[in-house]
């Protein structure tokens, strides 16, 4: 007989695809989650539409599918700019000159709030949107959606004594010249200077590098903590806390990392984007607001950026492969410490941490699993000097962390007891990502996205849907895979009459179902779901009108994501970030184990916060649409 | 854009600045810019918040003070009201253009101006029960709010200080009151309230914060006093940006500082003593100056006390029983400057006092002037009238009841807007500089009567609201989204 729970351990592992997880289950490398599978159950789960880690972790929380909690994408528009911007929060100014207040984009009634209405606690470590944090009775630590102290999701600078090097992806440059001595002066680029522009558009903070060749380091002097900071070749450097002047009198101080590339033959430097300090983030990033002070306290200091993984200084090709893991091997240790932190001392409700590593991991490594993946021909200078094991195939890494993963589950089972709910799933699973799809060319090319005259698809067409003449548009793409009506009344300037959306729709839909890429012969696009199909509730109205399903090894092409027009309608991906998950979600489900048995006939990422309630003795939510698999 | 100014009188740039607990005025200083505002000569609120709204220095608008001679007579002078103030202001300037004001104690605002909108007195209004506002329903308006409306503290000059403490806080929660009610239910283009309360508290309790102070002791209990009520124009401050649209611009601003008051001289017995000032008979007991028996015939020089000196001289064909002859006017101000500014204090030492010709430092001499305007120790002594003192100069006490405080030269000013660079901290900036900063920063014409210059030098004017999606929204979002991978 098993005794009721008291209380539920929740372990996001973002990313974890099931045609991995399987085979590796059977070939008993994973026997942690083998034997919550022989314990209790094992299934995959039915994720989002679409099939993004924001959206998934939101249906999680509040077993309400997006129409419920307003996450469609990472990014959404504004139909009166036509303008992309992020979509997981945003920031509210009531008054020009009171501080601007985070606003969380992500709505709804969460598992914790319902918790925490019946009186029972919970602590929620890092879930994405949840930004600002927001927790009555527990504590929270805000993840996915905190920003890095530009604002951004996260950008690094990469300090370089070569000239003329330009800007990667999410990236500043900074020139170093060694004086004769050999000592550098330069300067750490910190936030965004509201009001300056040209060379006052960044606040700064001064550097001097001194270069010590014998000790193969740099000793980097500031007035950050600590003063003088050793960074050898090769390696990550400690956290360096620095603060910059906002004006005369504020200060808003954060931290990063660096790591020394190389001395010879020229001197290349990567720093990490700016981190939130947790002791005094420039907002709060935690609930209690001390919470990630203590948490730094008592665990060390940690990365608090939503998206923690360096993925750009590998994508740029600042640093290798070995590097970018060395990082993430820190990232996942702070977040086990934290983990465990709390495992020992919480008796009951609900425990969540998500451990968004793997996640991170497959986007970047992906390739090395597909010979035939167009990243592997741009990108012959892979790192191969990894070793986890002795071994130099980059093709391991992503089972080398899953294995990783199963060894956390395994010390959260040592945690658990006979009145303990464990739950281990991710949102979403994986794929290959070979080709990308430009579905405003196609738009374009179907008369349906009108360029300005003498404009065509490609370079001059801009990103930001720059060169679109409203006037003669009925649809076009922004985000990582949704189409928007240029609808009168609706988008400023409206084409498409409100009668006459359905037969847009409709033209678009069957359009691309079942698209060919004309350069592989290739089925690109299973289908299009309009959102009437896939939302219901009371932010279904601010859904993209169309949702593209993508197929197996396809997805947005980069340029689309932002509005851009380029040539063609199907393209190479020869980026590291090579594998992605943003696809038909029939072809990624996630996997879910529990240590109790549950009805494994079809899951859904909704059912989980019901399940969660029910585990607890809490009614689920009157707008919870999934049902409890314990019953 | 509209335009805000919180005015408060005698703000001084070292307390606004110097306490990192006031963080709305730190959010402003660090959203703009912010700095010292030299006042203008004499730094005394009557005239200098009529000479930071019109742009004209006091000897353009003909008005030195509170008392102004009204003719050459001997009489005493007249006491100024809001209708001897004849220049256009910033609002009258912005009406023309329909634009709407609310002015809410800016001084003198007795009788009340009729302005394009709404106008509540000041602290010259004798009496809330006479008609202090424009249109007049608005008397019974605030009345509804706060019941008696406090427009000054009756007797400031008193020492229970417990009583008078309370009195002023309670005067300014109800201006602060009465200011969010019109922010948000009035229509206005220009708002421009002065807190006068302030300017009480620095008079009477700066003794008990201020070491150079001499009655000053450790540890009084008052010694925060004055810190609390910057503390509570920081909060009210806070109350009031939360309520404001991304269109306003908000300037916080005094018309003079404040600094320690060492005494009084006796500047009427001084020139007894000088033999400048002929008295027909020295008075038994202190007599204030328009009380003493004068004699016209063979007196060269008088002054009028009050926390700077009005020095007169009584020059032939201009002053009824004028002595001194017209050709020997200027070489007998080139003395008198020089006596002045060699007067000593107790110890001997030179007091450091500053006299000044109107004709040097105002641009037209308007009405009738001082002959010169003395700042005794460059004001940290204030200038007593009164004769009958037997021979002492130099006094502890004041005349006219306690007061703790002169005021100082400069004064602060806080400008934040939405187009108003971080500049940090200015120097430079001077109180006939603020209208037309102003008229820059909320996008009017500034007008050629203005004899200040703006902050800006017209660099504001050229940021337009440009049509379409700017390069820098774009670079904005570009931001926002940098690092999240799935894009590049």
């Amino acid at each position: 007989m098993t005794r009721p729970v008291k209380k539920v351990i929740v372990i996001g592992l973002d990313g974890l695809e099931p045609k991995i997880v399987e085979p590796m289950l059977d070939r008993g490398d994973l026997p942690n989650l083998a034997k919550l599978r022989a314990e209790g159950g094992y299934s995959r789960v039915g994720t989002t539409f679409p099939a993004q880690t924001p959206v998934a972790w939101s249906t999680f929380a509040t077993g309400t599918n997006p129409g419920g909690h307003g996450i469609f994408d990472f990014i959404r528009r504004d139909p009166q700019t036509y303008l992309p911007d992020l979509a997981l929060n945003r920031y509210e100014q009531t008054s020009a000159f009171l501080p601007p207040k985070a606003v969380n984009l992500r709505r709804g009634t969460t598992v914790w709030n319902l918790l925490n209405a019946a009186g029972i606690p919970a602590i929620v470590l890092r879930c994405p949107c949840t930004y600002p944090p927001d927790i009555g009775k527990g504590r929270m630590l805000s993840g996915m959606g905190v920003p890095d102290l530009r604002g951004g999701l996260g950008t690094s600078t990469f300090y370089t004594s070569a000239a003329g090097e330009t800007a990667g992806e999410s990236e500043n440059i900074v020139e170093l010249r060694p004086e004769s001595s050999g000592t550098i002066r330069t300067q750490i680029i910190g936030p965004r200077n509201q009001k300056g522009s040209g060379p006052s558009a960044n606040l700064t903070a001064d550097i001097r590098l001194d270069v010590d060749r014998s000790k193969r380091q740099v000793v980097v002097h500031s007035s950050g903590q600590p003063r003088t900071l050793e960074v050898k070749e090769g390696q990550w450097s400690d956290w360096l806390r620095i603060k910059f002047k906002i004006g005369m009198l504020q200060s808003v101080s954060g931290m990063l990392r660096f790591y020394l590339v190389r001395l010879e033959p020229v001197i290349e430097l990567y720093a990490s984007p700016l981190n939130f300090d947790p002791v005094t983030p420039m907002f709060p990033i935690s609930a209690p607001w001390e919470y990630a002070a203590e948490l730094s306290r008592k665990v060390g200091t940690f990365y608090t950026t939503g998206m923690v993984e360096d993925h750009t200084g590998l994508s740029n090709g600042r640093f290798g492969e070995a590097a970018y893991l060395d990082q993430c091997d820190q990232v996942v240790r702070e977040r086990e410490a934290m983990m465990l932190y709390e495992l020992d001392r919480i008796t009951e409700g609900l425990f969540f941490c998500l451990f968004d590593t793997p996640d991170r991991i497959q986007h970047m490594f992906w390739r090395f699993r597909e010979p035939a993946h167009p990243a592997n021909a741009a990108n012959e200078n892979a790192d191969v000097t990894y070793s986890h094991d002795g071994s130099a195939d980059m093709s391991r890494v992503i089972e080398d962390h899953y294995r990783r993963c199963d060894t956390i589950v395994g010390k959260v089972i040592e945690k658990t007891d006979d009145r303990t709910l464990l739950v281990v799933l991710s949102d979403h699973g994986f794929n290959g990502f070979q080709r990308g799809v430009h579905l405003n060319s196609w738009l374009h090319e179907q008369g349906l996205l009108k360029l300005c005259d003498g404009v065509s698809p490609g370079e001059e067409a801009g990103e930001f849907l720059r060169k679109v003449d409203w006037s003669g548009t009925s649809a076009y793409a922004l985000g990582l895979g949704s189409i928007y009506l240029n609808l009168r009344g609706r988008e400023r300037d409206g084409l498409v009459a409100p009668e006459d959306a359905r037969s847009v729709q409709t033209r678009i839909t069957q359009g691309l179902r079942g698209l060919i890429d004309p350069e592989r012969g290739d089925v690109a696009i299973r289908g299009v779901v309009a959102r009437d199909e896939v939302y219901a509730g009371p932010y279904a109205a601010e859904s993209p009108d169309l949702i593209v399903n993508f197929a197996e090894g396809y997805r947005v092409s980069w340029a689309t994501a932002l509005g851009g027009v380029p040539r063609g309608i199907c393209e190479d991906n020869i980026k590291k970030w090579s594998g992605d998950h943003i696809i038909d979600p029939a072809l990624v489900p996630g996997v879910l184990f529990m240590n109790r048995q549950f009805n494994s006939a079809g899951p859904r990422l909704l059912d989980l916060a019901p399940t969660i309630l029910d585990a607890l003795g809490v009614p689920k939510g009157p707008a919870m649409e999934g049902e409890s698999l314990l019953s | 854009m509209k335009l805000l100014v919180i005015g408060l009188d005698c703000a001084a740039p070292e307390l606004l600045f110097g306490d990192e607990r006031l963080v709305n005025v730190r959010r402003l200083m660090a959203g703009g810019c912010h700095g010292r505002l030299e006042s203008v000569i004499p730094p005394i609120t009557i005239p200098a918040w009529q000479c930071m709204v019109t742009s004209q220095d006091p000897g353009s608008l003909g008005v030195y003070g509170f008392r102004n001679r009204a003719d050459h007579s001997y009489s005493t002078l007249d006491i100024v009201n809001s209708k001897s103030f004849k220049a256009m202001t910033i609002w009258d300037h912005l009406a023309l253009e329909g634009k709407k004001a609310v002015i809410i104690g800016v001084p003198p605002s007795f009788p009340p101006r009729k302005v394009n909108g709404i106008c509540v007195g000041c602290f010259m209004t004798p009496s809330v029960d006479e008609e202090y506002t424009h249109p007049p329903a608005v008397k019974d308006e605030i009345r509804s709010l706060v019941g008696e409306y406090m427009v000054d503290v009756k007797g400031f000059r008193t020492d229970d200080k417990e009583w008078l403490r309370d009195q002023i806080f309670e005067m300014s929660r109800r201006q602060f009151t009465v200011v969010r009610h019109y922010l948000d239910n009035a229509k206005w283009d220009y708002f421009h309230f002065v807190n006068i309360a302030l300017d009480r508290m620095h008079h009477g309790f700066w003794k008990y914060m201020d070491s150079r102070h001499p009655d000053y002791e450790p540890g009084g209990p008052y010694e925060n006093a004055i810190a609390d009520f910057y503390l509570h124009l920081d909060e009210e401050i806070g109350r009031i940006l939360a309520m404001l649209d991304g269109d306003t611009a908000v300037l916080v601003v005094s018309d003079h500082g404040a600094k320690a008051l060492q005494g009084g001289f006796c500047v009427n017995e001084w020139l007894v003593e000088q033999g400048l000032l002929v008295l027909k008979d020295y008075p038994a007991e202190v007599t204030p100056f328009g009380k003493l028996n004068v004699d016209w015939s063979r007196t060269k020089v008088w002054s009028e006390g009050g926390y700077y000196a009005r020095v007169f001289f009584n020059v032939e064909g201009r002053e009824p029983q004028g002595v001194i002859a017209p050709g020997e006017y200027e070489e007998f101000r080139d003395v008198m400057k020089a006596k002045f500014e060699a007067t000593t204090g107790p110890d001997g030492a030179l007091l450091g006092t500053l006299a000044f010709r109107p004709q040097e430092i105002y641009r037209e001499v308007r009405n009738v002037a001082p002959d010169l305007i003395v700042h005794f120790g460059a004001l940290d002594w204030r200038s007593v009238g009164g004769v009958g003192y037997g021979g002492v100069i130099h006094l502890r006490e004041n005349d006219s009841g306690p007061d703790e405080c002169n005021h100082a030269q400069f004064g602060a000013f806080v400008l934040a807007a939405p187009n108003v660079p971080e500049l940090g901290k200015i120097e430079g900036a001077r109180l006939l500089d603020i209208a037309p900063t102003l008229m820059e920063v909320g996008g009017y014409e500034i007008p050629e009567t203005f004899q200040g210059r703006s902050l800006f030098g017209g660099s504001l004017a050229e940021t337009g609201g440009a049509a379409g999606v700017s390069v820098e929204a774009e670079e904005v979002i570009r931001q926002r989204l940098s690092g999240l991978g799935y894009i590049s």
